[in-house]
């Protein structure tokens, strides 16, 4: 089904080479003063996830990669405007320290929004974004990432070569890897293998994070904190899998990140089953609000956590 | 019937086609001043504007022009054949059969591999008209027996819709979540992703068949008389119906290729045309095409400005414009 759209806007881009032949699919020529540093070499073509060749300006200036804003921000690329959803009922908050003033486009990318921000270089993942591509490739080069959602570490180096940033990227890695690990030293002298789990609560349903993903590969890969049986138990392929409050109340678990987005009043919280989870009672709770960057991915989403973690358990 | 000079009446429709045509094009999120669409429909506009109106407003527009015609006469033609005023293609689920056989074959038989884009948009009106035509033979063998009773078709027409939906599902339930919402949205009518290459798909279709409609309207008339009536009058009548049903299910087919699965239209064109120029088959569709043309252009230009920058499926504002009239032609209409 995705031949759908995909298919008819291939072929709409075949027709439009045709009939307009000239200026309008290729890249716009940039001609701005030449940035030294590492964009030296002119525009460069490169083979996006879905195979196609897109010509990539030597120094573009307006970014739009929406819901990858915190890998452009981690390489100090201010986005020409950032996710969002419902008119900004939802955005991305742990962020707006660096994008704060940055305009909101619509997380499904209508082409006349993205027309109205008229970026000169677009980077998409999302499929339903991919069926739109050969429109938003008239608006700018538009590059579809291979790298999976769920691993930021690939996703960051892909974007860093897209923008000629290669460089940047490995050191946003590995200052990223040098705290991690000494996180992971300070964590290991208090909570030496203890376990840890962070749970989702939304709409009164609880979700418990991923091993391998988002802050479950902070918490366990980078932090080195043990994964109780119950997680590892969950076999779901999604970041976040549904756990029951029983299957909760029954997790062994040292210590209880609990992202809450329902607020203070939630129901959950008188549940006599919840009362009696021994992380509760021993108040080793650790609650977080939606606004932080426990859901998300991205090397400054992982940085939060691994803050978050820490300062929670040595605390 | 209010207007006796035909030709009157369809210059003044498309004058309003026209007009509401460029009012479409001058609308939407980014606005466009008449200045700035003067200078760009000259070729002197920002690169901005030249996308804008040409790339995205401009084939949604054709799109919604010639896919509004086509239901319009489609929705006539089976009205005519059936003698029956609630024949829609939506309702009949005609819509149905053909948007589970583009489905599957976009999904199994046609890839990208294997087939040329333009080739593959070429072929889909086909693949749709081969899954309308058997939601139409389904209605035919369940519903006709010496003819249809209104309500009986309706009946009948919404089981066939409820089982080719059912199928679709099945398939739907096997894709991923992304795929499986755009099948959704698509299916609801959606012509929010327009190209010009489905315009070219449509276009033969649009200028073929509904003429060769108009060349077939004696034929039409004949049939309201009753099968023995045009028996005499020298009409081999089920080889007609047969033909003039193919004809309505190839419009239906190569629309809902292109703009997914509109519901009412070919219901409610034909009404307003009737009501405009009276029962004569040569009035009544180019009337309905006309009309079916406007109503789904307004439409369009309502579903994209209602919650601009976002867009709602123009199906969703036919029906919501469409079920209520729907519903109160079955309370008038005799069982």
């Amino acid at each position: 089904m995705k031949h759908l759209w995909t298919t008819s806007v291939m072929l709409s881009a075949s027709f439009m080479l045709a009939a307009c032949g000239n200026s309008q699919v290729e890249a716009p020529e940039e001609e701005t003063t030449e940035i030294p540093e590492e964009a030296a070499e002119g525009p460069k073509t490169l083979i996006d996830g879905l195979g196609n060749e897109v010509e990539i300006p030597s120094n573009p200036e307006k970014v739009l990669g929406s819901y990858l804003e915190d890998y452009l921000v981690s390489l100090d690329v201010t986005p020409v405007a950032q996710w969002s959803v419902s008119d900004g009922e939802s955005i991305q908050d742990y962020l707006q320290e660096d994008l704060s003033g940055v305009p909101l486009i619509p997380h499904d990318l209508p082409y006349e929004s993205v027309l109205e921000y008229e970026p000169d270089l677009m980077i998409i993942r999302d499929a339903v974004e991919q069926d739109m591509y050969e429109q938003y490739a008239q608006i700018a080069p538009t590059y579809v990432l291979k790298s999976s959602p769920t691993e930021w570490r690939e996703t960051l180096t892909e974007v860093g070569e897209v923008l000629g940033m290669e460089g940047k990227a490995e050191s946003v890695l590995e200052t990223y890897d040098a705290k991690a690990q000494e996180k992971a030293e300070e964590l290991s002298a208090v909570a030496d293998s203890e376990s840890a789990a962070a749970v989702w609560m939304v709409n009164n349903s609880l979700f418990v994070v991923h091993p391998e993903r988002s802050s479950g590969a902070v918490m366990y890969g980078d932090l080195g904190l043990e994964i109780p049986e119950v997680v590892s138990n969950l076999s779901s392929d999604a970041d976040w899998a549904a756990i029951s409050l029983e299957e909760l109340a029954q997790m062994d678990v040292d210590h209880l990140f609990f992202v809450n987005s329902d607020g203070p009043e939630a129901e959950l919280f008188e549940d006599r089953l919840w009362q009696n989870i021994p992380a509760v009672q021993q108040d080793q709770v650790y609650q977080y609000g939606p606004e932080t960057s426990w859901l998300y991915y991205g090397p400054i989403a992982s940085e939060q956590v691994l803050d978050n973690v820490v300062d929670s358990i040595t605390k | 019937m209010i207007f006796k000079n035909i030709h009157y009446l369809i210059l003044a429709l498309i004058f309003i086609i026209i007009l509401m045509g460029i009012l479409s094009l001058a609308t939407g999120h980014l606005a466009i001043s008449p200045s700035e669409l003067v200078e760009t429909a000259l070729g002197e506009g920002s690169r901005r504007n030249e996308l804008l109106l040409f790339e995205f407003r401009l084939p949604r527009l054709f799109i919604a022009i010639l896919a509004g015609a086509a239901l319009g006469v489609a929705g006539t033609l089976l009205q005519g054949i059936t003698q029956n005023e609630l024949a829609d293609p939506g309702i009949l689920g005609i819509n149905a059969g053909a948007g589970l056989s583009v489905v599957l074959y976009l999904t199994y038989v046609s890839n990208r591999e294997t087939t040329s884009p333009l080739g593959q948009m070429m072929t889909l009106p086909f693949a749709a008209f081969l899954g309308g035509l058997l939601a139409a033979c389904c209605i035919y063998i369940v519903a006709w027996k010496n003819g249809v009773t209104p309500i009986r078709l309706i009946l009948v027409g919404i089981g066939v819709n409820a089982g080719f939906g059912a199928v679709l599902t099945l398939f739907q339930l096997r894709m991923n979540q992304s795929a499986f919402n755009q099948v959704t949205v698509w299916l609801s009518g959606s012509i929010w992703n327009a190209h010009w290459s489905a315009v070219i798909s449509l276009l033969p279709w649009v200028f073929i068949l509904i003429p060769l409609s108009l060349y077939k309207s004696r034929t039409l008339n004949l049939l309201q008389l009753g099968d023995e009536m045009a028996t005499g009058l020298g009409i081999n009548t089920e080889r007609e119906r047969i033909k003039l049903v193919a004809i309505a299910v190839a419009l239906t087919g190569a629309s809902v290729s292109v703009a997914g699965g509109i519901s009412f239209l070919g219901l409610g064109a034909p009404h307003i045309a009737r009501k405009l120029v009276g029962n004569k088959h040569q009035r009544l569709v180019p009337t309905a095409a006309c009309i079916g043309a406007l109503i789904l252009l307004i439409s369009d230009m309502i579903a994209r400005n209602l919650f601009a920058p976002s867009e709602l499926p123009v199906g969703l504002i036919v029906a919501f414009l469409g079920a209520p009239y729907f519903i109160y032609l079955l309370i008038t209409t005799e069982a």
